[in-house]
């Protein structure tokens, strides 16, 4: 099972969210990943773990796995494309 | 309609971790959830409670008693723990009338949409347990006065009021957020943003200092403090000043920082699973209002963490962790002791918006605005606590009293679920309210020219 991380101000509410509607995204279409609702304070810690890290915030930082506009999966606008970037990092990762 | 009454009170006196997920099981059958999934979630729910009332239970037991030493050793008395946002929003979500406000926010959203007096859809449905907290806090005040159906009626209009200014103030920020947060399309529908309403004026006079408007990278600041805002190291960091204050022994406060680390390690981990029980009821809600608005483009309401990106609110976070902490010792007025809500992320994204990311006047906002959580997280334990009482939401000792030191927009939520005090003599809500719709319309027309001139913020 591969790790995707997702990180908001408290590890609770958004980046929950987020980690639900992706697990399940994932589970309808057989994909072996799970996402993991963290703290945006310790997200560094979870990056070296992961296969792909989706940002609700804009990311300035370079990080060494690819990042997926949060966004997209909180306001639907732009999901699918999102989702098959998330997928590719899975399958590639 | 006795036989009826009868199972309904016989339920609610299962206690919430029974009760909620019943309820949430019928909601997900309504919204078209499979039988499994909706009943997976209703369990999921009653372990969510359960999970957190054991949490608070062993909190509790290890803040207690450091609390009633600190007051012999120091006078200090701060009897009211403080369990954080998360606990509120499990015992606001075990008001029998919880789930009503889920039709009540979407009805109005849709209504102010037609009418085209918003153009935000509200997509942040987790929140609608801030609606929910003021809903209860109105019923507890109201109560007096108007009986039990009469404070409830009450508590539902105060909602509904609440709920239409929180989608004005998402309207006028949202070109502000756009710029501040480079994310186009979204905008914050979160109460936590009232309390800029009243920072506004001092913001105002604030900016006529020029020493106030540099600006500085905030960038390097936050990386070097953030590991001490990590739940883990800032619960053992507290548990430790707590051990000191308390005059424990050096192994007493070393077991005290490790269970106030523990706790607020745990609070994120098992407050998860009420977003994971509630998450396909709003992604069924939010599908259905994006299928009826679909020919019309919709700013998005979200709550705040799409903005976490600016370390701008990091570091106010950070300041006022300490400001927090020794607010609450000297503050005449103050019962609580800061712990599981001392990251107070309300304050510090009012601050942002209202000073459009100005490092300066955030901090000074912050200081000036921080005892106004303590006072209002004191004045609300006493109902807070009768309602995990009687729900059973969370298991208080006799006597016992909780609450939150960062409740979210405290001014406004007191001012509205107090204002009735004034049939009592006590005009004080009552003015803050009036000062909360003056500066309101003022701020709304303040961003609404800066919108009109495409302006730069700083």
């Amino acid at each position: 099972m591969k790790q995707i991380v997702v990180a908001c101000g408290s590890g609770v509410a958004t980046s929950q969210t987020v980690a639900s509607k992706v697990n399940r995204l994932l589970k309808e279409n057989n994909i072996p990943a799970e996402v993991l609702a963290v703290d945006i304070k310790s997200v560094d810690r979870y990056i070296p773990s992961s296969v792909a890290y989706i940002a609700i915030t804009k990311v300035d930082k370079e990080y060494p796995i690819p990042v997926i506009n949060g966004i997209a999966f909180l306001t639907g606008v732009g999901q699918d494309a999102e989702f098959k970037k998330l997928v590719d990092a899975v399958n590639n990762g | 309609m006795s036989i009826l009454q009868d199972v309904i009170n016989w339920l609610l006196s299962l206690g919430a971790a029974i009760f909620v997920p019943i309820i949430i099981i019928i909601a997900g059958l309504i919204v078209g959830m499979k039988i499994k999934d909706a009943v997976s979630a209703g369990i999921t729910l009653g372990v969510a409670f359960t999970g957190m009332s054991m949490l608070i239970s062993f909190m509790s037991e290890a803040i207690g008693p450091a609390a009633e030493a600190m007051l012999k050793s120091t006078g200090i008395n701060l009897p009211i723990v403080d369990g954080g946002w998360t606990t509120l929003s499990a015992i606001a979500w075990s008001w029998p009338y919880a789930f009503l406000m889920f039709p009540l926010m979407i009805g109005i959203n849709i209504i102010m949409l037609i009418i085209n007096k918003t153009k935000t859809f509200n997509a942040d449905l987790w929140n609608v347990w801030g609606k929910i907290f003021t809903g209860v806090a109105v019923a507890a005040v109201c109560q007096p006065y108007f009986g039990t159906a009469g404070s409830i009626a009450v508590a539902f209009v105060t909602a509904a009021v609440q709920i239409v200014f929180e989608l004005k103030m998402a309207d006028m920020y949202q070109y502000r957020i756009e710029k501040l947060s480079g994310i186009p399309g979204v905008t914050c529908t979160h109460k936590m943003g009232f309390t800029s309403i009243f920072m506004f004026p001092i913001d105002c006079l604030l900016k006529k200092i020029p020493a106030l408007n540099k600006r500085f990278d905030a960038a390097v600041l936050k990386d070097k403090i953030g590991i001490f805002a990590e739940s883990h190291v800032l619960g053992f960091i507290l548990g430790i000043i707590f051990g000191i204050l308390a005059r424990y022994g050096v192994a007493e406060t070393l077991t005290l920082g490790i269970q106030a680390s523990c706790s607020l390690t745990l609070f994120p981990v098992i407050s998860k699973y009420f977003m994971m029980a509630l998450e396909p009821i709003s992604t069924a809600i939010s599908a259905f209002m994006n299928k009826k608005f679909d020919d019309r483009t919709l700013v998005v309401g979200l709550d705040w963490p799409f903005m976490g990106g600016a370390n701008e609110i990091w570091l106010a976070v950070f300041l006022c962790i300490p400001v927090t902490l020794i607010c609450s010792m000297i503050l005449p007025g103050n019962e609580i002791l800061p712990f599981a809500g001392i990251v107070n992320n309300a304050i510090a994204v009012a601050a942002f918006l209202v000073t459009g990311g100005n490092i300066l006047r955030m901090c000074i906002l912050v200081i000036i605005f921080a005892p106004a959580y303590l006072w209002v997280g004191t004045v609300m334990a006493p109902f807070i606590s009768d309602l995990a009482r009687s729900t059973g939401a969370v298991s208080l000792k006799a006597g016992e009293l909780i609450s939150c030191s960062s409740i979210d927009g405290p001014i406004q939520t007191y001012a509205f679920s107090h204002l009735f005090k004034f049939l009592d003599g006590n005009f004080f809500p009552l003015a803050l309210c009036v000062i909360f719709v003056v500066c309101f319309i003022a701020l709304y027309r303040y961003l609404g020219r800066e919108e009109k001139e495409g302006r730069e913020i700083n």
